[in-house]
């Protein structure tokens, strides 16, 4: 039995996790959008395209953003976490 | 975002298949539900101001269509760059 389930897993618990790393991704992609959306937009809203500024504005604050979050994810892996 | 979802239930067997898809199904519901109150909510915040009147002028219109069509013509950029940087190795520097 140990064999087929070296984690001791049962699954519920790894639908469990799939679920919550799920919605973690939807937040994160939801976080990541409003944020860049208001470093990058103008809110006078002059037009309804995106214009060129913009454009690169919004790949670089997601490249950059995701940089921050693999830093983030790091630090706390490696036992930073803020005490109970 | 999607694509990677869906692509990594091969394999499994139908009925585990089948209860993913469904809990897949029911987070893209409920992201698009927020998804359409936080955009009325930033539209709204962003273009109207006046309340001298009951209706939007023209103005608010033009300005709350802009403001959602811009919204979502970013997010769906942003959706191609987050699926194009959760593809590469997760441990990037």
């Amino acid at each position: 039995m140990a064999a087929n389930n070296p984690l001791g897993i049962d699954k519920e618990q790894a639908f469990g996790m799939a679920e919550t790393e799920m919605e973690y991704r939807v937040e994160l992609f939801n976080r990541l959008a409003q944020t860049c959306f208001n470093k990058c937009v103008d809110k006078r809203y002059k037009e309804s395209e995106l214009n060129m500024g913009e454009n690169s504005c919004i790949d670089r604050c997601v490249s950059k953003y995701w940089q921050v979050n693999s830093m983030i994810g790091q630090l706390l892996s490696a036992g930073g976490r803020p005490p109970m | 975002m999607d694509k990677n979802m869906l692509a990594g239930l091969e394999g499994l067997p139908e009925q585990d298949k089948a209860r993913m898809t469904s809990m897949i199904d029911h987070l893209q519901l409920r992201d698009s539900l927020r998804m359409y109150n936080s955009l009325v909510e930033r539209c709204f915040n962003d273009c109207v101001d006046n309340f001298t009147r009951k209706n939007l002028q023209k103005q608010e219109e033009t300005c709350v269509m802009r403001c959602a069509e811009k919204f979502l013509k970013h997010s769906m950029r942003v959706g191609m760059r987050f699926a194009e940087l959760n593809s590469q190795a997760p441990t990037q520097e």
